[in-house]
């Protein structure tokens, strides 16, 4: 279901049983190292706490120090073998490290993990941990979805859940662009594709040069000049912006209408 | 319609969206009202509704990046981890694990391993003290022979709870690093088994040598029965998980490895559980004065447990 052959970057397809397609990206080692030494750190502050908590009680409860010290080994044993899985389990799939981190473990088809997974994973981390974590390394970078052998064992796989801000649309800023739209004929539909490739363009034509943006836009803008029966001097730059305006923002013979309104200038940022 | 009028339409549905996956993520989501999420879940229809859609409404890739991400994070807040329930557990611990114990050839080969091994090394260090140093080193083995050179008298209460913090400790961990070393196509909790056998074995057998060797089969009587096959059973369950490797029985390996985990890993919770029992005895009762025949009818219970739960429960049968 998960499984794209031969995709080049780290996106994993889900499909929920809404029926909808939707992507992850997969953590990779420089994601989960980091929440892997914050848990560690978040351990070992926890026992250090628990130790003085309970060396504390039992004094005034006046036992001795080896019912401290069996206590404080009960309490690590389960910390050290079941921090993970407990966590994961009743904290819906992350850790306090993997929160920070903005990653959660899921199933690899996109379900939440059960208890049962979210312990066994963690518990099999003795052995990708054999030696210094290179054998987690090994394995997964031997597979799409960088699971290492307890991820493997368990069906389970670690996205990235990041809070991306709308963004809302693009807006050109140059009013010459929507003059430009307007010498477009009305009756140009453009591909997917097309729009695709242009809304990617205005997305990052702020980021180059003038020079460099004419380069860039020369590719697509010179056949659709010839096309649309434009003058050679054309700006071709402005003539891919006013063609995104066609096709994203409003139709032919809307743009005198709503060139000058507020909402427009509002976006033009 | 045009994509800038949609996305103005859409943008404070997924506003909304937004601001419900923060409440439900946050810590206070047991407390959310009921219209609250009657109308999360309406919200992320819309939402899958709109990314379905969005290659026929053109949106660009910035807004379909985004709503990849947003109903990503509804869908996890939406489907959370379903948590431990007491009655399936108690089922699969004891129902289902003893009927797959009972035929697990994996446990055969673990038993015979552990219990030949630890044989012949009993057999050799009672024969030979060199064998025994080179097994269990030097200085555990002076340490055992003074441990054990004084009947057992009994020590205080709460030096036994010590003790029996640090068998949990370190038993447990023993036994849960030899099940995750099965992984390693069983030949690693094989290495871990042997390697335990024969520590144990000439112990044993280097014991029966010391002049007074009833000290030590005092102190190992109550607790051997428990602790010894939770030793096996997490050497079983390790070699499961890593044959399955090996033997895929038809499926990819990384199928059969999941069938093995899930199977396994109950399997490893009654190994557990047992290791906690010894602990427990091995803490308080097998250090303390009680008589021997006290010792010997906890052994034997304890025995006598763990028959009925392979073999009475274990036994196949009709579900």
């Amino acid at each position: 279901m998960a499984d794209q052959r031969g995709q080049l970057d780290t996106s994993i397809e889900i499909i929920t049983p809404e029926n909808i397609a939707f992507q992850y990206h997969v953590a990779g080692p420089f994601r989960r190292l980091p929440a892997y030494l914050i848990d560690l750190l978040i351990r070992a502050v926890i026992l250090g706490v628990a130790a003085i908590g309970a060396a504390l009680s039992f004094g005034l409860l006046g036992l001795g120090p080896m019912w401290w010290m069996g206590a404080i080994l009960v309490f690590g044993f389960v910390l050290t073998w079941f921090y993970g899985g407990l966590f994961e389990t009743y904290y819906n799939g992350q850790t306090p490290g993997k929160r920070l981190m903005q990653i959660r473990v899921v199933s690899t088809n996109g379900q939440p993990i059960n208890g049962m997974q979210a312990v066994m994973r963690n518990v099999l981390r003795a052995i990708d941990a054999q030696p210094f974590y290179l054998s987690a390394l090994v394995a997964s970078m031997m597979n799409d979805r960088f699971q290492r052998l307890g991820d493997l064992a368990c069906g389970t796989m670690v996205v990235i859940e990041e809070r991306r801000w709308f963004e809302g649309l693009m807006r050109t800023g140059e009013p010459e662009a929507a003059k430009m739209a307007g010498l477009i004929p009305a009756d140009f539909q453009p591909s997917r594709t097309l729009a695709r490739a242009l809304a990617i363009y205005v997305q990052r034509r702020r980021m180059f040069s003038w020079p460099r943006r004419l380069e860039i836009a020369r590719h697509l803008g010179e056949p659709l000049r010839e096309k649309f029966n434009l003058p050679p001097a054309t700006n071709l730059d402005l003539l891919l912006c006013g063609l995104y305006h066609r096709t994203f923002i409003t139709d032919r013979g809307e743009d005198e209408i709503r060139e000058g309104s507020p909402f427009l200038e509002m976006q033009t940022t | 319609m045009k994509v800038a009028d949609l996305l103005e339409t859409r943008r404070e549905n997924w506003r909304e969206l937004e601001q419900l996956c923060t409440l439900l993520e946050g810590p206070s989501r047991r407390k959310a009202p009921a219209p609250a999420i009657a109308r999360f879940s309406v919200l992320y229809r819309t939402a899958c509704a709109d990314l379905a859609l969005a290659d026929a409404y053109q949106l660009p890739p910035s807004t379909v990046h985004y709503l990849h991400q947003l109903v990503g994070r509804a869908h996890n807040q939406l489907y959370r981890t379903r948590t431990f329930d007491m009655t399936t557990w108690l089922h699969e611990l004891f129902v289902r694990v003893p009927r797959r114990l009972f035929g697990d050839n994996c446990l055969r080969l673990a038993f015979v391993v552990f219990w030949g091994v630890f044989l012949l090394s009993a057999i050799t260090a009672y024969h030979s003290p060199e064998f025994a140093e080179r097994v269990m080193g030097a200085s555990m083995m002076g340490q055992l022979e003074e441990n054990f050179s004084e009947p057992i008298t009994g020590r205080r209460a709460d030096i036994g709870g010590g003790m029996a913090g640090f068998y949990v400790y370190n038993n447990t961990g023993i036994g849960l690093r030899c099940f995750a070393f099965g992984l390693l196509f069983g030949i690693g909790g094989l290495y871990v088994t042997v390697f335990n056998a024969a520590a144990i074995g000439a112990a044993f057998g280097h014991m029966g040598t010391v002049p007074e060797p009833q000290h030590f089969f005092h102190f190992v009587t109550a607790h051997g029965p428990f602790e010894l096959t939770a030793v096996v059973l997490s050497a079983a369950a390790g070699m499961r998980l890593g044959f399955s490797l090996v033997d895929t029985r038809g499926y990819t390996r990384t199928a059969s490895l999941r069938r093995a985990a899930d199977e396994t890993m109950p399997t490893m919770g009654a190994a557990m559980v047992m290791f906690f029992l010894a602990a427990l005895i091995e803490g308080f009762l097998s250090p303390s004065g009680a008589p021997y025949s006290l010792k010997a009818a906890v052994a034997v219970l304890s025995a006598g447990m763990l028959m009925f739960y392979f073999v009475i429960l274990g036994y196949p049968r009709e579900e």
